[in-house]
């Protein structure tokens, strides 16, 4: 699948989520976005050091000023199972915005066309690192890391941008 | 498939299907692990920087077994209920007992990549005593037939909840639960009056 990109449709898929009573939940993407303003970003790995130490806060620490501008959700998702994001997620206290999404199997990392093979790394097939925004499911904005980078996929360019 | 689980649960299985077993590279007492498995390699689990620093190395199965006693205990997933609070700790609580009955190494291993492996290892405080490490693949446990489909929890493809005395490569005992759920045959406690 090629890359999504602007004036692309999001694509719906079923991810997992502990919700904010530790339930186990499915989420339909679709249903977090349809008639909303979402972001959208996504990571190759929890508990790897680019992602939790800047992709991930970014989105955190500036979800106040995201919310203000108009946006309904910030979707963090990354081919890992729930278990795995409710931990990771549970180390950032301070976070009341990001939902920490499940996509165990890559399946919407694969609709997305943003999947990546690090298998050398011991990691298997993740998604790119990207952020997306999207109006009730047109993508306006797709920022798509080539390789494992950080430069134009943090909150900052999504806050330009709105 | 259950009934021969149920055998493997209580150690003992006839000659023959052994032997069947064996040359399938299914795990069952009197294989060779690492023949079972030829080729795998597992990940030890580390930070990021460790993966960087030894250029993301992999660890051969020989490297772990051979000229080794080792108790091995495989688990559904890292960050879940009875892994975390009941399967690591045993072993992390008995490795005094263990080493005692001579064993050179306690292993813990999950289809998980080896960082999270390691940022759960941490989290357990279990590092000193257990050597992690991630199958992330599943390569392993396919080898040895001790994966199960757990997408319905939505974990993909699992290990089974197990344990094994490995002696110099040969598997002595194999312990697999009926369900990964369950917690009966694989802890610690049982393994020692096996060894």
């Amino acid at each position: 699948m090629a890359p999504i990109g602007v004036d692309d449709t999001l694509p719906d898929g079923q991810l997992g989520w502990f919700d904010a009573d530790d339930k186990l939940q499915q989420v339909s993407i679709h249903g977090l976005a349809a008639g909303k303003k979402v972001v959208i970003f996504g990571v190759p790995g929890a508990f790897t050091p680019t992602c939790s130490n800047q992709h991930v806060p970014g989105f955190v620490n500036q979800a106040e000023q995201l919310k203000a501008k108009g946006v309904d959700e910030i979707l963090l998702v990354s081919v890992n199972d729930p278990f795995v994001m409710k931990a990771w997620a549970k180390t950032y206290p301070e976070n009341k915005h990001v939902k920490f999404l499940a996509d165990g199997l890559g399946t919407y990392t694969k609709e997305l066309g943003l999947e990546l093979d690090l298998s050398e790394k011991g990691l298997g097939i993740r998604s790119r690192r990207f952020a997306l925004l999207a109006d009730n499911l047109k993508v306006t904005v797709a920022n798509i890391e080539e390789g494992g980078q950080f430069t134009i996929s943090g909150a900052e360019e999504i806050l330009k941008a709105l | 498939m259950a009934s021969a689980l149920v055998r493997r649960a209580r150690g003992s299985a006839a000659a023959a299907p052994a032997l069947w077993a064996a040359a399938r590279g299914v795990a069952s007492v009197g294989s060779d692990i690492v023949s079972s498995a030829p080729c795998v390699s597992l990940q030890k689990a580390r930070s990021w920087d460790e993966g960087v620093a030894t250029k993301f190395s992999t660890t051969p199965l020989k490297d772990i077994f051979h000229g080794k006693k080792v108790v091995i205990f495989g688990l559904p997933g890292a960050y879940t209920g009875v892994c975390s609070q009941a399967h690591v700790p045993s072993y992390k609580n008995n490795i005094d007992k263990l080493k005692e009955k001579g064993i050179d190494s306690v292993i813990c291993v999950s289809i998980n990549d080896p960082y999270v492996l390691n940022g759960w290892a941490e989290k357990l405080q279990a590092k000193d005593a257990i050597e992690f490490y991630g199958d992330f693949d599943g390569s392993f446990h396919k080898n040895l037939d001790l994966e199960i489909d757990l997408s319905a929890a939505l974990l993909g493809h699992r290990s089974h909840r197990w344990s094994a005395f490995v002696d110099n490569g040969k598997i002595k005992v194999l312990n697999v639960e009926k369900a990964p759920s369950e917690f009966k045959v694989s802890g610690a406690e049982v393994i020692l009056d096996q060894i």
